[in-house]
């Protein structure tokens, strides 16, 4: 049950980074990278790392993203 | 004609005298490193008993990698100081759309509880997962939000001096106190009985630490994110 999740999630990370870089719109490919992060949390968590899941969750899906979102609304504003 | 700076001689002596302190600090570390790196993890699990603390990871990051911990902090401080040196601008934001109905009155309601729960990681850091470091992004990550819905508000600046200058000073002190105490820096010199282990006050001196840590980051992330916030909506 264990390895049907890792590889359900791995897989779904692959298609869902796939699907952030093939993006025509750039706000589209942040909330896909969102969702890479989301994915490296369950997998994370399932490799026994709670504590590297928690950082994740804040840091990459949550700030990091959110830091993007605002350059992007800057980016859009300038040109 | 000169086109040399004149570099005075009490910044200069005041390099040198630096200079030599920290040599002599890392001569010393350097001596104190332990003999088998390798096998280094499994060695610090098996010392985790000794503290009293329930998180493993948590011993390993404060305690026996304390130092180390100190140096990330100095990191995440010089990230600010640049971010703050090259976007801080004292002129107010002249955002021209008001932020929506709904983001301003779900933020009265979420801000609360972000700001529990990041408190709630910071001092259950030595529980269960979690700690210093995400309780102070999460914190973070509330003044985020409340930046983002109420153009009027503004993280006051000397609060956060105040915060932060604390947390650092202390951090240094308790580390020097166990130093003098029991001769390592860092030591634990309060009470942390092995059969606390799973309390909230236990563990001794290592929750203390995680809670000046989450203050330091928490304290550094929001003026981080004031200062991008600030530069993105003044242009």
């Amino acid at each position: 049950m264990i390895g049907f999740i890792i590889f359900t999630t791995f897989l779904a990370i692959v298609v869902v980074a796939f699907a952030a870089i093939t993006q025509k719109k750039l706000a589209d490919s942040i909330i896909l990278f969102m969702g890479v992060g989301l994915g490296s949390v369950v997998l994370f968590f399932t490799f026994k790392a709670p504590d590297v899941a928690l950082t994740e969750a804040v840091i990459g899906a949550g700030i990091s993203s959110l830091i993007f979102l605002m350059a992007l609304k800057h980016l859009g504003e300038q040109t | 004609m000169s086109l040399k700076r004149d570099i005075p001689t009490s910044a200069l002596s005041g390099f040198a005298l630096s200079a030599i302190l920290v040599l002599t600090i890392l001569n010393v570390l350097l001596h104190h490193i332990p003999t088998k790196i390798a096998t280094a993890g499994e060695e610090l699990l098996k010392l985790n008993e000794t503290e009293g603390v329930a998180n493993a990871v948590t011993t390993v990051v404060v305690y026996f990698r304390g130092f180390d911990t100190l140096g990330e902090i100095a990191v995440l401080f010089i990230a600010s100081l640049g971010i703050g040196l090259m976007l801080h601008t004292n002129s107010k934001c002249d955002i021209k759309a008001e932020s929506n109905f709904m983001l301003q009155t779900a933020s009265k309601l979420l801000f609360p509880i972000i700001m529990l729960f990041g408190i709630y990681v910071m001092i259950y850091g030595h529980l269960s997962p979690g700690g210093g470091f995400q309780g102070g992004v999460i914190i973070a990550s509330g003044v985020l939000l409340l930046l983002i819905s109420h153009k009027e508000f503004e993280v006051p600046h000397g609060v956060i001096v105040a915060l932060e200058t604390f947390a650092g000073i202390s951090y240094v002190l308790i580390g020097l106190i166990g130093l003098v105490v029991l001769d390592k820096f860092l030591g634990n010199f309060l009470p942390h009985d092995i059969s606390d282990m799973g309390l909230l006050m236990s563990g001794g001196v290592i929750p203390i630490i995680y809670i000046i840590v989450g203050i330091k980051v928490g304290s550094e992330m929001s003026m981080i994110v004031q200062n991008l916030i600030r530069r993105e909506s003044n242009v």
